[in-house]
């Protein structure tokens, strides 16, 4: 028993977690602009999305995990 | 995805005054195929970097992929509202994230 105990006491720590990602903006905070490119069903589009095109509309900006997943 | 086509017309107004960007760190061609086979109305970005979702918070570190996290931007450009995480297959999502939209796009009296 004392040999078990000794070699999970020997046993390298777990590898720390991940740093978090920063924090998600809070509402008020004027929203960062972006030049990403875009796609729509219709195919890829030929000049990127910004979000300052849309200035004077809503909009929001839905994150998700992947294409062809429930994320 | 699916719930957001489903709800586009009630929630997102048919797009009215209202822009949904769908974002991931998937490729354009990706999302274009995805979008086409599911016929999703609406506009995709492509964060193949993360520098947006890194930039709004919503980087997910150990995947390295972005949380399903949403921000409504209003009119002003600035953020009017936002769930971290935002719960897609929640009924009452939808109708706070409504409820936000409403008081940033005035109600449509088009007659259709």
């Amino acid at each position: 028993m004392s040999l078990v105990l000794a070699a999970l006491l020997q046993q390298p720590a777990a590898p720390p977690a991940p740093p978090p990602g920063p924090p998600a903006l809070e509402v008020g905070v004027v929203a960062p602009d972006f030049a990403i490119p875009g796609a729509t069903r219709y195919g890829t589009l030929k000049n990127p999305v910004r979000l300052s095109d849309y200035k004077g509309k809503t909009v929001v900006l839905a994150f998700f995990f992947k294409a062809r997943t429930r994320g | 995805m699916n719930a957001y086509r489903d709800q586009y017309a009630q929630v997102f107004k048919n797009g009215r005054n209202v822009v949904l960007l769908a974002i991931s760190a998937d490729v354009d061609t990706a999302l274009a195929s995805w979008a086409r086979d599911a016929d999703y109305p609406v506009l995709f970005g492509s964060d193949t970097g993360s520098a947006v979702g890194k930039a709004y918070g919503a980087y997910n570190a150990q995947y390295k992929l972005d949380n399903r996290n949403l921000f409504v931007v209003g009119p002003d450009g600035r953020i009017a509202y936002r769930a971290t995480p935002f719960r897609e297959i929640d009924p009452t999502s939808y109708t706070e994230l409504g409820a936000a939209i409403n008081k940033l796009v005035p109600a449509d009296t088009t007659a259709h």
